[in-house]
């Protein structure tokens, strides 16, 4: 009776979040049938025709789309284990910064690129890499041949990646750094004590500490393996690097500028959002199994 | 437990059903706009006068995409809704406009299908074509013949009647006429080869007329310093990574060659074969030649290495800059970026020249028609005839005597206001205006029409240039105007003579895509830009073939079908 | 904390600011460009002759930014949004979060809660149904449409859930033995602990207000109702590509938006004020703060 009064008050906690995300969450999901409609805007939901899996099928044989999906996950994977080694290993790095004001100048200019849009950023990536870039510049300068970086399928994948990895690390960075900052201080002068150095104490007790957050991260980045970077990709390519760049979503882009096809386009979105339920959901359970870890 | 659940299903419930009711609202909708307005439809009727004025105030809605306004006296902070002409437009015709919404013009297709599918459409709806035929097929528009027959203006008619009615009549279905079209001369967009007068000077080199003078030229532009500074630092002719686009791309150096691949709309274009037949022009063995060339160009420097990783700011950038000295481009490149680069370097000088051919100059492609919007009404709308009103509104406004008010300075932002029809051959009436005034060194032009304004800003950007006068704008902008539209050795002067001499070939295809175009389209185009890109960058010319085989099965052949069964139902 | 150092640690130290001052710089880059081309003559500018040093120094563009009232007026919308849209974001994710951080066994509900609202991280209607939704509940046009569609944020919910986790369980035994409910665990013990993790949800927060700009071009009806990431997206939207004439309309437009040094000035602009933000927010990542609660 107790517990259930209890209870009882964190259900009532819960209402205004489940309003909202009925709402505005689920509601729109009606929308998904679209992925089974030739949709069009005038029709509405209940008039558009049905077509069954034709929109799947269409988008499946059309013929790039295997490379499509390679090129999509394989960026995404190396973007994903970089957002999660990259941020932890700056989040260390600016734990051993011992001056608060250096440490908070390099966290706040760290953060900086994320405030800036790809349309800004791709035009002064694209410089920085061209033949008369910077970076040319300085391969020259040391007696390297310059390199075509932006129209050549390795290297341009690199810098999708690398670029994004730099715009995003200040987010994670910061989420590990609130974790880091939250483990208690006993433990290090407990393991001061012992005699721990600084590399072992960050062994033995900052990396446990933040094991729950890192599997977190983990989990969640997971649910974005077909999420490889729209915008940054739509304005840093071009036509000599689809081979290698080109993913899901720009190629969804493109199947719709000659006319709206929302069928196909919704399609590919149930498509992925099965995918990351599947992946996020199994990982969840094994993590629970083997781990004993609730991500949620 | 027990206590908790009943709410929660309930709430659930609820939910879930204000959602369902929220996506059907729609239908409803509709039926009862529908029923309300035959009722108080008659009431409110003038009698046909093209600019008469309704006895009762009539509210018409429109939704709008829009540029910032042009002109930089315009009051700051001005809304759409504030537009000057909005308070004329009440005291002459007592009519009332309301914006559904506005949206930055880049966001108009977006907000528009968001629009379609709420079903919330405004009176008067501003269309591409496709969006035209998608609500023609819903039967959503009204059937605009008899207010265009009893309040079209004389001189409405007059602009439609300029192509016979060509353009009006394929926005026809079964005799009713379902949207006036804005269309243009469609020579305004055959490309010329723009090119460094000042370089070619410096070089003791003459224009070209055949490509290979162009080639020698490009060559000495590459090498011979043209801007003498000593440096190193020119190339020979702008290229971007879109071949065919609407501007700083190659298609006028294609049709040198013979070759008619695209109108840089990311299709094919389509010429006629000797049999009568449509044929694509993208996969021709002309187009093989042509890519041969552009790939010694890029092999001996005279494209820029990394002109596939270009775009069109990227080429302003080096025209501007003062890098480049030859570029494929319409009529209006004075106006926009070469008045950049005259502002930056005052030696600089452009010229323009019919695109030179293999024999001396050659043909540009033309398209048949060139239609940017087209304005229709709402099928539910009580007054489809203020449409046409709102046009006879916007023509009578560019009249002379109307020139004091109609200022940018007093809040008349002209590129808000829709429904906006100009006159299709106003290029060419400014040009033989303003030449006329100068011959007759007039300190005014002589005209009076819905053109008045337009021609009386060119006359007045030319003399200021002539005059070297830089009091109003700077002397690249001037030029601009100038050079552009009225210059005889211009933009559109030598537009002129190239359709004067007959110096063009025809897109045939003019129709909206077909439904393998829809289909196929993206995978043909990206097919198409990657094999040419790298054929040029040095990929063996025989790539063309498997390029032309794999576009056949890819979808091509059946598009070349389809192009053909248009073109024998609709264009004979 | 003060020992005595041994020479790696010394070297490791002077390494660490190098490498971490180097990455400072990497991220400023960006922001000089801006500034740099915001401060030169629009010819230099638009030849694109400016790297990090202005050509032809000028203010002019920040005295014309003086007179443009679309910037000033979509500044105000946005402050409002990002006020108005903290408040309730962080209330919503704070009261949502509690119950969640339960354990199975105190709350029986909770796996199927946290389920309801993870799959929405995954699931989405996509843009028309969202949109007929957010019209049907009446928000189009008011600044709430963009608040209330994203009021919970579930990847931060799950965020701060985790953080919450990591509060000993003593502290909430011992204030249930003393008597206190719930709703005063969350406000007089959880609040005050998680002060840097609410500060580390509350900046991603406000950045995700900030930043946010398609949903004012979706959902708002007009132009002076923009948030000013939306109103500088319009300056900087380049064309559409599928074009395939350009209108004598378009080149006038396309004159004007070779305005480069205004655009800039008013994206560097943009960018200052939420630069300010997170300097403020560092002060509530002080180490120690849970270790000081359980102490007292």
């Amino acid at each position: 009776m107790r517990t259930l009064k209890k209870e009882y008050l964190l259900h009532l906690m819960l209402i205004p979040g489940v309003i909202v995300t009925l709402i505005y969450a689920y509601g729109p999901m009606a929308g998904l049938v679209m992925a089974f409609q030739q949709f069009e805007p005038l029709s509405g939901f209940f008039k558009s025709k049905f077509v069954g899996l034709d929109n799947f099928r269409y988008v499946f044989q059309l013929p790039d789309f295997g490379q499509v999906l390679w090129n999509t996950v394989i960026i995404s994977v190396i973007k994903m284990v970089l957002f999660l080694i990259v941020p932890l290993v700056l989040a260390l790095l600016l734990n051993e910064v011992t001056k608060q004001w250096f440490s908070r100048i390099i966290q706040s200019a760290v953060f900086l690129p994320f405030f800036l849009s790809w349309t800004v950023l791709g035009g002064i990536i694209i410089e920085l890499f061209s033949l008369n870039g910077a970076v040319n510049g300085l391969l020259t300068n040391i007696g390297f041949k310059p390199i075509m970086f932006m129209l050549d399928n390795q290297w341009f994948r690199g810098i999708i990646i690398g670029s994004d990895v730099w715009k995003g690390m200040g987010y994670n960075m910061i989420v590990m750094l609130a974790v880091i900052i939250g483990i208690n201080s006993t433990l290090y002068e407990a393991a001061e004590i012992d005699g721990a150095g600084r590399w072992k104490q960050m062994v033995h007790i900052t990396l446990p500490s933040m094991a729950p957050i890192l599997i977190l991260l983990a989990v969640l980045s997971l649910g974005s393996i077909l999420n490889a970077g729209f915008e940054q990709i739509l304005i840093m390519y071009n036509p000599t690097v689809y081979e290698g760049a080109d993913v899901i979503d720009t190629f969804v882009y493109r199947l719709g500028m000659f006319s709206q096809q929302f069928g196909p386009a919704a399609a590919v979105g149930l498509f992925k959002s099965v995918i990351s339920l599947v992946l996020v959901s199994s990982t969840y359970y094994a993590a629970y199994k083997y781990n004993g870890y609730r991500i949620f | 437990m027990k206590r908790i659940k009943p709410w929660k299903m309930i709430l659930l419930v609820t939910m879930v059903l204000s959602v369902f009711t929220a996506c059907s609202n729609q239908g409803d909708d509709a039926s009862n706009a529908t029923s309300s307005t035959n009722g108080e439809a008659t009431d409110n009727l003038a009698p046909p006068d093209p600019l008469g004025k309704y006895p009762k105030l009539v509210t018409v809605t429109e939704v709008l995409g829009y540029n910032a306004p042009e002109d930089s006296r315009t009051p700051k902070g001005i809304k759409p809704e504030e537009n000057a002409y909005f308070k004329d437009l009440k005291e002459m015709m007592n009519i009332e406009v309301k914006y559904k919404w506005t949206v930055p013009s880049s966001q108009y297709d977006q907000k528009f299908a968001l629009a379609m599918a709420s079903g919330d459409l405004p009176d008067i709806l501003e269309l591409d074509p496709k969006n035209f035929e998608k609500l023609k097929s819903q039967d959503m528009l009204a059937d605009l013949t008899d207010a265009y027959k009893q309040y079209g203006s004389p001189v409405l008619k007059e602009y439609m009647e300029s192509d016979d009615g060509f353009a009006m009549k394929t926005f026809e279905s079964e005799g009713k006429q379902l949207a006036i079209p804005s269309f243009e001369d469609p020579f305004l967009s055959a490309q010329l080869l723009w090119i460094r007068k000042d370089w070619l000077d410096n070089l003791n080199l003459q224009a070209p007329k055949t490509m290979d003078e162009l080639e020698k030229v490009a060559e000495a532009f590459v090498k011979n310093d043209p801007d003498q500074n000593g440096k190193d630092d020119t190339y020979g002719i702008a290229a971007q990574k879109s071949l065919f686009f609407w501007g700083f791309d190659l298609r006028g150096f294609f049709n040198g060659f013979g070759a008619y691949p695209s109108m840089g709309d990311a299709q094919s274009a389509w010429i006629k074969d000797t049999e009568g037949k449509l044929i694509p022009g993208l996969i021709q063995p002309e187009v093989k030649n042509a890519l041969g060339k552009l790939q010694s160009w890029y092999q001996n420097g005279i494209l820029d290495k990394e002109f596939a990783l270009k775009d069109e700011n990227k080429s302003v950038e080096d025209i501007t800059a003062g890098k480049v000295g030859i570029s494929y481009g319409e009529w209006w490149y004075p106006n926009w970026p070469l008045n950049l680069n005259m502002d930056k370097d005052p030696k600089a000088n452009w010229i323009a020249v019919q695109i030179p051919g293999m024999e001396g100059p050659g043909k540009t492609l033309v398209s048949k028609i060139r239609i940017g919007k087209l304005f229709a009404v709402n099928k539910k709308s009580k007054n489809p005839e203020a449409a046409i009103k709102l046009i006879n509104f916007y023509i009578e406004m560019g009249k002379k005597q109307y020139r004091d008010k109609n200022q940018s300075a007093n809040g008349y932002v002209y590129n808000w206001f829709n429904p906006r029809i100009t006159d299709p051959a106003q290029i060419d009436t400014i040009y033989t205006e303003v030449n006329k005034a100068l011959e007759a060194k007039q300190q005014e032009i002589t005209l009076d029409d819905g053109n008045y304004k337009d021609t009386a800003d060119v006359f007045k950007a030319t003399t200021d240039y002539l005059a070297g006068d830089t009091s109003n704008a700077s002397k690249g902008v001037n030029w601009g105007q100038y050079f552009s539209r009225a210059a005889k050795d211009g933009g559109w002067g030598m537009t002129r003579q190239l359709k004067e001499n007959k110096a063009f070939v025809n897109n045939e295809f003019y129709g909206i895509p077909t439904a393998s175009q829809v289909d196929k389209g993206t995978q043909l185009d990206k097919l198409m830009q990657e094999s040419f890109t790298k054929i040029i960058m040095g990929a063996p010319l025989d790539e063309f073939d498997k390029f032309v085989a794999s576009w056949k099965s890819l979808g091509g052949d059946q598009i070349t079908q389809e192009v053909n069964e248009w073109y024998t139902k609709e264009a004979k | 904390m003060r020992h005595k150092q041994s020479i790696s640690r010394k070297l490791f130290i002077v390494f660490n600011t190098l490498l971490l001052a180097g990455i400072t710089i990497l991220s400023i880059i960006p922001f000089i460009h801006l500034l740099s081309i915001s401060l030169s003559s629009n010819t230099a500018a638009s030849a694109g002759e400016v790297r990090l040093w202005p050509v032809g120094f000028t203010f002019d563009a920040y005295v014309y930014l003086g007179e443009k009232v679309e910037f000033f007026r979509s500044l105000w919308v946005s402050v409002k949004r990002v006020v108005l849209g903290t408040i309730v974001n962080l209330f919503l994710v704070f009261i949502t979060a509690y119950p969640l951080s339960k354990t199975n066994d105190r709350f029986k509900f909770r796996t199927l809660y946290v389920w309801f609202f993870a799959i929405t991280m995954f699931f989405g209607g996509g843009l028309i149904p969202t949109y007929i939704v957010v019209k049907n509940t009446g928000l189009i046009d008011s600044i709430l449409s963009l608040i209330l569609p994203g009021a919970l944020n579930v990847w931060n919910m799950v965020l701060l859930l985790n953080f919450f986790r990591s509060i000993p369980k003593e502290l909430d035994e011992a204030a249930t033995i003393d008597g206190a409910g719930h709703w005063t665990i969350l406000w007089k013990i959880y609040l005050p602990v998680s002060l840097p993790s609410i500060a580390t949800i509350g900046l991603f927060t406000i950045v995700g207000h900030w930043n946010a700009w398609f949903d004012g071009i979706l959902y708002l009806n007009s132009p002076d109702k923009y948030p000013l990431q939306t109103y500088l997206s319009t300056l900087i939207m380049s064309m559409n590509a599928q074009m395939s004439s350009i209108s004598i309309e378009q080149i006038k437009a396309m004159e004007n938006l070779s305005e480069k040094t205004l655009k800039t000035a008013q994206i560097f602009m943009g960018a200052l004020p939420i630069m300010i933000v997170y300097p403020f927010l560092q002060k509530y990542f002080v180490k120690g703060i849970i270790v000081g609660s359980v102490k007292e």
